[in-house]
């Protein structure tokens, strides 16, 4: 706020008057370089939604730059009939959900923990989960995986988690340094009075958790339930790994399967390329404030 | 006051209490830390040391896996693909966002918007961004080769191009990228006390002066964090050659070190091999951090 009226006052003592075309004219150019990399970064998208709502002649008759002749939408029916999609879309969103409860649950503990509690190795141990952030996680997926195939599981036709949604999400339980990191730092601001006050009305940690550190952490809380979202609904690797039966797929996985099977099949594929983006670009229109905040404290993945 | 009463009333004391709390707050990141993220680092270790299908027991036979590694040119073209990534992808991305933060770090009209138009590819998932861009590239009726052919350039076979697979694949990779490096910089840029500008502009510093000497500087803190976030992320390449080399798997043009990983570990089952160039993996990413930290007192300013 200071800083900006500060500009504001200063800016004309900054850039002295005495050439306005000039700046006119840089202002011009600047203006109109970021209009035409900003048409650059949507015109995939564009070209994607141009091309769902296109028939195969027009994708290939006439030229790719002009619009649709009409509103294809067969298009989006097809897609959603070569593969079980109602299915993906639950799937996708099961497992979102448990991964983002999971996520806020146990990183929030152990932020408090390192934010408020005094305890041996408390160093060490916040070093040791700050390292597993520059760990690749490719490099632990043969251990974890032998390890889901070893753990028994009651409704599995194989006896194990393989091929099950379990591997898919109950990690996300056991804590994860970009949540923790996240929390840990949010926590640190919040003035030490508020929970001693509360300490010496008898409350206990878990008390001072739930009532005091909780309620005020909402924004960092809704910018790692966003991520945590985003990550899971995106993530190709773990679901091919551990899934085989088509209906336990997720949406992303389901997507992958079309090029194989749409071979050419333009319009089909950026239809459901379109459905599939859809939650994400809904979610990132009404939490972008959350976004971005997230990926200016920390940004990283975990 | 003695050591030992002083010891006695810690372990019943306020503070024991507090230490016991504390690790019923941390027990589920204990356990994770165990059974999924530091523990299977060692677990991999051990296992590249084997020859494992899952099948039968698995069987010691030292480091015959990193041997055979060097030996397979599949490995060697997934390590060549990569790096090609990284050293391509990494200073490109950084470079192009730094000139796009500087460009955006203004309050004009319609700023907002052009914003989230730079930030909307960062939320969307690779495999829906790999689908359309196969779609961009594609040989017959791709929107580049048309668009090259307006000025007279021969339509190319991008993906299924030895020459041209990787390139086109960092291009996708770096306009999917590019809004995260941005905001970065554009929260790094906004930081920069005014101050420092109207000291510089006293001093007769011009344009070019205050960028030099002012903007750059302070604008390295968070050009070394996206720096590393970017020599990470670009290790993992592995959904967009997934999706692009679909029907198929992909070509010893585009294969890359995730993909060797997955490609032997999960449709191989060769669990020893597979790990051994998980190892590799982490160690090349271990060596380079490193390094990258310890040049940071060479050309990062902080305060």
């Amino acid at each position: 706020m200071d800083q900006a009226s500060a500009l504001a006052t200063l800016a004309p003592r900054r850039r002295p008057r005495r050439r306005p075309w000039a700046r006119i004219g840089r202002r011009t150019i600047v203006y109109a370089l970021l209009i035409a990399g900003g048409l650059l970064m949507m015109g995939p998208f564009l070209w994607m939604m141009a091309t769902s709502l296109k028939t195969r002649a027009e994708v290939f008759g006439s030229p790719p730059l002009s619009l649709p002749s009409g509103a294809h939408w067969e298009n989006y029916a097809r897609m959603w009939d070569a593969l079980p999609f109602s299915t993906f879309f639950f799937n996708s969103v099961k497992l979102a959900l448990l991964n983002t409860a999971g996520q806020l649950v146990s990183s929030s503990m152990a932020a408090f923990a390192f934010a408020t509690l005094q305890f041996r190795f408390k160093g060490p141990l916040f070093g040791i989960l700050l390292a597993t952030l520059i760990i690749p996680f490719q490099v632990v997926l043969v251990p974890n995986f032998i390890l889901y195939r070893i753990l028994p599981h009651p409704l599995s036709s194989s006896g194990n988690w393989i091929n099950t949604h379990e591997p898919l999400w109950v990690g996300a339980w056991l804590g994860g340094a970009f949540g923790t990191f996240l929390l840990r730092q949010f926590f640190l601001t919040i003035p030490r009075e508020l929970a001693d006050a509360a300490r010496v009305d008898g409350a206990n940690p878990l008390r001072i958790f739930w009532h005091v550190y909780l309620p005020l952490a909402r924004p960092a809380l809704a910018t790692l339930a966003i991520f945590t979202f985003m990550w899971t609904w995106n993530d190709l690797i773990d679901p091919l790994i551990y899934l085989r039966d088509t209906e336990l797929q997720t949406v992303t996985v389901g997507l992958s399967l079309f090029k194989g099977q749409f071979v050419g099949k333009w319009p089909e594929m950026m239809a459901g390329a379109l459905v599939s983006l859809l939650p994400m670009i809904v979610l990132f229109v009404i939490a972008q404030k959350h976004f971005v905040r997230g990926i200016t404290l920390s940004g990283l993945k975990g | 006051m003695t050591v030992g009463p002083a010891r006695a009333r810690r372990r019943t004391g306020p503070l024991a209490s507090e230490a016991r709390w504390a690790w019923f707050f941390l027990a589920p990141t204990i356990l994770g830390l165990v059974l999924l993220s530091a523990g299977p680092i060692l677990a991999t270790l051990a296992i590249s040391l084997t020859s494992w299908d899952l099948l039968q027991a698995p069987r010691l036979v030292g480091l015959q896996n990193f041997v055979d590694l060097l030996g397979d040119d599949r490995f060697l073209h997934a390590l060549r693909n990569t790096v090609f990534y990284t050293v391509t992808s990494v200073p490109l991305g950084l470079a192009l966002a730094l000139g796009l933060a500087l460009a955006l770090n203004r309050t004009i009209r319609g700023i907002a918007w052009i914003r989230t138009a730079y930030f909307l590819p960062v939320v969307t998932s690779t495999v829906a961004i790999s689908l359309v861009w196969a779609w961009i590239y594609s040989p017959e009726q791709g929107i580049l080769n048309q668009v090259l052919g307006l000025f007279g350039v021969p339509a190319q076979r991008w993906i299924s191009d030895p020459f041209w697979a990787m390139p086109a694949i960092v291009v996708m990779a770096v306009w999917q990228g590019l809004g995260t490096n941005v905001i970065i910089f554009l929260a790094g840029l906004q930081a920069i006390p005014e101050e420092y500008y109207d000291a510089a502009q006293v001093d007769g510093a011009g344009r070019w002066g205050r960028f030099r000497h002012v903007t750059l500087p302070m604008l390295t803190p968070s050009i070394f964090f996206t720096g590393i976030l970017s020599l990470i992320g670009s290790f993992q390449v592995f959904d967009q050659v997934y999706v692009l080399a679909r029907p198929g798997r992909p070509t010893e043009a585009t294969t890359t070190v995730v993909y060797f990983i997955y490609e032997n570990g999960f449709r191989n089952f060769k669990m020893g091999y597979a790990s051994a160039a998980s190892w590799v993996l982490f160690m090349i990413v271990a060596l380079l951090t490193a390094l990258y930290f310890r040049s940071q007192s060479r050309w990062v300013h902080y305060g």
